[in-house]
């Protein structure tokens, strides 16, 4: 027993020595500066050509430079390491002026040879394709005539040029890693080194997988030197424990957390909770006919009703997105028109007014009696044939709670029209798999827009039936305007286009968008500021599409007025008075504890009394 | 002592016996008290999963039908507040104790067959049957309950009835070897063997010899399977492998959990939910080591 | 997760039936174990094969990706390969160690496994020594003092403490300890196994993931506490009430030397086997108390493998489990057997 006492008292001093040890020093001026990050996901692969998570995609941008990159306004194309471009007339040539003077944290000078180096091994094919292929889609070549010169020469022109978000590799370093390793190399810090790049951080501390990741800051930046020191990411695995742990202080940003929990945390001193804006919309989506790609044959099990354009657009005017955004997105989604989140002012399109959904079962009912769907005697709507039109099976994903949600309403609106269904939910995994053999009717999911439409608009493509469609939409028209937007390099004429091509889907209805999401943040703005949303105003203030705010951020007291950017979420604008309902609430959680453990107490005391009796 | 063990094979005297010996111990039961505590609670639980439709309406489970607020504190209206859909807290606690309660005995029922049937059998047959029996059930004892369970919930997918096979086929083993002891330990008393002598062939002993003699063990353990059985749907279910479209305590401590209960200060979320399932399961506890005290004359006679 | 309080012994020995001596004893032990151990590979292999979802494709969601660059994926995987072959391979490669590469990483199992196995070690290690001697303590006094004061408090804890899921406390314990309110201070961390500031291998290093690691600790002490104290409270009321013990005391003995020399040591082996069995359970033990308290330990591995699903992380975490499971099962049954030779059957 004494080993078990001794156990305990060491456990005692441990945590009070623990606790001790990691009380901030006071504010002694050689102490660094660290900014301290939380994250739900933990970092897949430090190796940019390995990792899919979109804490990978965070650091890799921390670590790297792209060559040209996205603007905090509307993530449109703006200059990074390339300073300048211009393209040849037929759009087939790009020439890119690379700044110089630009060094790798090992000391290397960063030229374009590295930059054509990194763009042609994607270029060849294999693993480094996978996730940065598509933004050079009808490069041929990528070369360095000179240290300050890339060209990329076109097989034919592609309008999403010169966006080019591609994390720059030094060649020293990665020349030595064949094609066939690449899968297996893990580009983390050995031996204490940092991984070498030449982004604002470098990579101090950390492992694919782990639960903690160190960035140091670069002093040598081209940009300037950022204003902390270090960048510290920590994972957790729920959203509770994190929002305590930057309640508590030990954390000065949390990402991805709920509506519920930004508003439970607007009303506490230091720190500044927001919905920011994020380029993903959320659609319901439907089995417009699923087929074998190679035969051309039916595929699946898809209700033949949802075949009709006609009868899916009816059905816009049977989902209430108002209602949706205050419920089911608890008042942080906007409700959802087309797939071009409307901050991209540029490309997004609005039906006129007479055309809009609205929320009316009746119009949704005139519509389908008019396409031949008439109400049988039993209540129920009814194919033009006069058969019955069955059930149809609305999918909601498990990962996400509000789709569930989403789906029951829809549901019941359904039912108002005389339109049987049912609710189910699956893992993104098994729905992958039912979408994809055209075993479902309609469910419930979301993509992320990228500043240039193009790959958003790749998703409704015939070709793209058995891939990234997950509708199974074909229509020749749409194709082929699809061709001439990435083929146009007139500006407007390509907005024209791509403006057409969300009225086409509009009125066909492969997916009825339900609404544009926003991103739970909060930030410790009594420790540090200076965070420029994105896109500005009102967006996201970090995972963002590139690595800005890490570099811009500083701490509160040197926080000024942020260079002069207005938008910056600074200082002085951290909300309000206070009011500390957690004490009320733990104390609640213990008193159950107590309340349980006195009543089990009582039953066995009485237990324990009887069978004494009963024995003796 | 020997109540529970009839010598004679006489099927009349044999039933008359039972009927005394159940009668006795139910006696022994009710001077149990802490049994009957565990009675009373479970009684409790019980009446409220079935009079739940004249407690609560079942619409208050609709989210498209919750008239609340998000997350509001108990009030007059909502005795237990609400959750982050605007639901009744109280509805939700009333509905889910049919869940609960349903999962954990058709588990329960699902492990106590496969565990009886190879218990007994692997227990009383000798040959190589009985040894691949007995083999498999110590290899799926080795095989820790819950990845396993995770991955078997995975591959089922998601219902009530599936995550009732999970934990039942899941947790048969331990049954399986205390039947199989019970078996072993009884086949040896003597009055089976005159059995034999005279003639009884070995469905006759095994289903009205053995089994008779071994249903009081398995009844016990029944009640303490129960227990660990909405545990672990619980558990299950706090991991998002529950049944989604179901509300059950579990799935309520996981929404709870989910929304922030800590942060958004809604203990109304968190803690009764909890208590239930702490109440149930100390409940069959408690009653099940009565039961047990009662069936196994060893542990009485201390 | 718990074992079944009733049941617990019963588990792991058999009934005496005939004598043996004890070197087919451990013969017969060992070549169970291996027994197991394939049974275990097998169930591994088949039962993944098995899982919704092609990992492939679902690494991919959300990407725009060419056919080609899919069947590159699935062949580097060797996902295309008949199933027996599969297996085949499968078993070669955990013969020579090799557990395959996790999907998601890009990393060798082996290698996850090796940084995740620590933290898990020291949880679940810990706790179960805590609970153990915790545990011991409690039931002996408890039974030594049936009815009394102490037995009523203490039993009526831990039958609470066993009926409660274990996270629930977890969660309780953070609301109380982390986030630190009214009189009680936020002392501990909210989770993670480190802070930031510490080096590696250094004294603050260790001390700093002692105080991670405590209200975790804490956490699946009380909640394996209960099983322990149960089970000596029970086998040692059993070993009272055996005749040799009446007669050691007819014969005079005190009753203290009756409890220590007697009746403690029997009753302690049922007991150990279940503490064996548990140090079994170190990969499954945690997987709910590494999620709320954000530990990355081999739990969290291999239920955040589950939805990929990373098969061969999966595998490889089942089979050093159950592996686990098997070795400390023999390693019961071999001390049990020299303790008691009553059980060489």
């Amino acid at each position: 027993m004494a080993a078990a006492t001794t156990a305990l008292a060491l456990g005692v001093g441990l945590a009070t020595a623990g606790s001790l040890a990691v009380q901030p020093a006071g504010a002694a001026d050689d102490e660094p500066v660290t900014f301290n990050v939380a994250f739900l996901d933990e970092v897949d692969s430090f190796n940019p050509f390995n990792g899919f998570q979109a804490t990978s995609y965070e650091l890799w941008a921390m670590m790297y430079d792209y060559m040209i990159g996205y603007s905090m306004e509307d993530m449109s194309p703006e200059p990074a390491l390339a300073e300048s471009w211009e393209t040849s007339e037929d759009g087939l040539t790009w020439t890119f002026d690379i700044r110089e003077g630009v060094e790798w944290s090992d000391g290397e000078p960063l030229t374009a040879g590295d930059i054509a180096y990194t763009y042609t091994r994607i270029l060849d094919g294999g693993p480094e394709a996978v996730n940065w292929g598509t933004y050079l889609t009808s490069v041929e070549t990528a070369t360095a005539p000179d240290d300050t010169t890339v060209v990329l020469e076109l097989s034919k022109p592609n309008a999403v040029l010169p966006l080019l978000p591609i994390p720059i590799l030094p060649e020293h370093v990665w020349s030595e890693v064949p094609e066939d390793e690449v899968k297996s190399y893990r580009n983390e810090p050995t031996d204490g080194e940092p991984v070498v790049g030449s982004g604002s951080f470098q990579l101090v501390e950390g492992t694919a997988g782990g639960s903690t990741y160190v960035l140091e800051a670069n002093p040598d930046y081209w940009a300037g030197a950022p204003h902390i020191d270090r960048v510290a990411f920590r994972v957790y695995k729920s959203e509770d424990p994190a929002i305590q742990a930057i309640i508590k202080g030990e954390v000065d940003f949390v990402d991805d957390i709920t509506p519920i929990q930004v508003e439970a945390l607007q009303g506490r001193e230091g720190i500044y909770a927001q919905n920011g804006v994020s380029p993903y919309f959320e659609e319901i989506a439907f089995n417009t006919g699923a087929v074998d790609t190679e035969t051309g044959e039916p595929l699946g099990d898809g209700n033949p009703a949802l075949q009709d354009p006609a009868f899916r657009h009816a059905l816009g005017y049977a989902l209430d997105n108002e209602r949706l955004a205050e419920s089911a997105y608890q008042g942080a989604g906007v409700p959802g028109v087309t797939f071009i989140p409307p901050f991209y002012e540029t490309f997004y399109w609005e039906p006129p007014e007479d055309e809009m959904f609205t929320f009316d079962l009746d119009r949704a009912g005139e519509l389908l009696d008019e396409a031949g769907y008439e109400v049988g005697s039993d209540g129920l709507r009814t194919m033009p044939d006069g058969s019955p039109i069955g059930t149809l099976r609305l999918f909601a994903r498990d990962e996400e709670e509000r789709s569930q949600t989403i789906m029951e309403f829809f549901q019941e609106w359904l039912g108002e029209i005389g339109i049987e269904s049912e609710v189910s939910v699956m893992e993104s995994n098994q729905l992958t798999n039912v979408i994809l053999e055209g075993n479902f009717d309609l469910f419930h999911w979301g993509w992320y827009v990228e500043g240039d439409p193009d790959s958003i608009l790749s998703v409704f493509l015939c070709d793209a039936r058995g891939g990234s469609s997950d509708s199974w939409y074909c229509n020749e028209e749409f194709d082929a305007l699809y061709e001439s937007q990435n083929a146009e390099v007139d500006d407007e004429a390509r907005i024209e286009t791509i403006k057409q091509m969300q009225e086409i889907i509009y009125r066909d209805s492969p997916y009825l968008i339900t609404a544009y999401t926003t991103t739970g943040q909060a930030v410790r703005t009594d420790r540090f500021a200076c965070f420029r949303p994105q896109p500005d105003p009102g967006g996201v203030l970090l995972v963002q599409y590139g690595a800005f705010n890490y570099h811009f951020l500083r701490p509160a007291d040197e926080a000024g007025d942020c260079d002069g950017v207005e938008s910056a979420i600074g200082a002085s604008e951290s909300s309000g008075s206070d009011d500390d309902d957690g004490g009320g609430v733990a104390l609640w959680f213990l008193g159950g504890a107590v309340l349980v453990l006195l009543v089990a107490g009582v039953v066995v005391a009485v237990r324990r009394r009887s069978t004494a009796d009963s024995r003796e | 002592m020997t109540d529970t063990t009839p010598r004679l094979s006489a099927r009349q005297i044999a039933r008359r016996r039972r009927s005394v010996a159940w009668r006795r111990n139910w006696k022994l039961f009710r001077g149990h008290r802490s049994g009957l505590i565990g009675l009373v609670i479970l009684g409790v639980f019980v009446a409220i999963a079935l009079a739940a439709p004249l407690l609560a309406d079942a619409d208050g489970l609709k989210v498209t039908k919750a008239t609340g607020g998000v997350l509001e504190a108990p009030s007059s209206e909502f005795w237990l507040g609400t959750d982050e859909n605007g639901r009744s807290v109280l509805t939700m606690l009333i509905w889910g104790a049919r869940i609960s309660l349903f999962v954990g005995l058709l588990a329960t029922a699902i492990s106590m067959v496969i565990g009886t049937i190879v218990g007994l059998v692997s227990g009383f047959f000798e040959g190589w049957t009985a040894r691949l029996l007995y083999r498999l059930t110590e290899w799926f004892l080795v095989i820790p309950f819950l990845p396993l369970a995770i991955i078997l919930a995975v591959v089922l997918g998601r219902s009530l009835v599936n995550i009732a096979i999970v934990i039942g086929v899941t947790s048969w083993p331990a049954t399986a070897l205390l039947i199989r002891s019970q078996t072993l330990s009884i086949k040896e008393r003597p009055y089976l063997e005159r059995a034999r002598l005279l003639g009884a062939g070995r469905w006759h002993r095994m289903t009205r010899h053995v089994l008779p003699n071994v249903m009081p063990m398995v009844f016990a353990n029944t009640t303490l399977t129960v227990a660990v059985a909405i545990l672990s749907e619980t558990t299950l279910s706090f991991l998002g492998l529950g049944d989604p479209t179901r509300i059950s305590w579990g799935s309520m401590l996981e929404g709870a959990f989910g929304v922030g209960a800590m942060t958004t200060g809604s203990w109304w979320y968190m803690v009764p939910p909890g208590i239930c399932v702490v109440l149930v399961v100390l409940a069959f506890t408690l009653i099940g080591q009565a039961l047990e005290e009662i069936f196994n004359p060893r542990l009485r006679s201390r | 997760m718990s074992t079944l309080v009733a049941s617990g012994t019963e588990a792991v020995t058999e009934p005496p039936t005939r004598r043996r001596n004890y070197g087919r004893y451990v013969l017969g032990k060992v070549l169970g174990a291996l027994g197991s151990l394939f049974f275990v590979l097998v169930v591994n292999f088949f039962l993944f094969r098995v899982l919704p979802g092609d990992p492939a494709r679902t690494l991919t969601r959300g990407r725009a990706v060419t056919q080609e660059q899919l069947d590159a994926l699935t062949e580097q995987y060797g996902l295309d390969e008949p199933l027996l072959q599969q297996f085949l391979t499968y078993l070669k490669n955990t013969f020579q160690g090799d557990l395959g590469v996790s999907i998601r990483y890009n990393v060798p199992v082996s290698e996850l496994i090796a940084d995740r196995f620590w933290p898990t070690l020291w949880l679940v290690g810990v706790s179960t020594l805590l609970a153990t001697l915790i545990g011991v303590y409690l039931g002996m006094v408890s039974a030594w003092r049936r009815g009394g004061g102490f037995d009523k408090f203490s039993t009526g804890t831990t039958l609470t403490l066993y009926s409660m899921p274990e996270w629930w406390l977890g969660l309780l314990l953070i609301a109380g300890f982390s986030v630190g309110v009214g009189p009680l201070p936020g002392i501990f961390p909210t989770g993670g196994l480190h802070s930031i500031d510490v080096e590696p291998g250094t004294a603050g290093y260790v001390l700093d993931a002692a105080w991670h690691l405590t209200l975790p600790i804490i956490t699946l002490t009380l909640a394996y506490l209960a099983e322990y104290s149960l089970i000596m409270r029970s086998s040692l009321l059993d070993e009272l009430g055996e005749d040799y013990l009446v007669t050691a005391r007819a014969k005079g003995l005190r009753d203290v030397d009756v409890r220590r020399r007697h009746a403690v040591p029997n009753a302690l082996l049922p007991t150990t086997t279940l503490a064996a069995l548990n140090i079994g359970f170190v990969v499954a033990g945690a997987i709910t108390i590494e999620t709320i308290f954000s530990i990355p330990g081999l739990g969290l591995l291999s239920y955040e493998a589950i939805s990929i699903p990373d098969y061969d992380v999966l595998q490889g975490t089942l089979l050093l489990s159950s592996g686990a499971v098997i070795a400390a099962n023999l390693v019961a049954n071999l001390i049990y057997g020299i303790l008691d030779p009553r059980v060489r059957t």
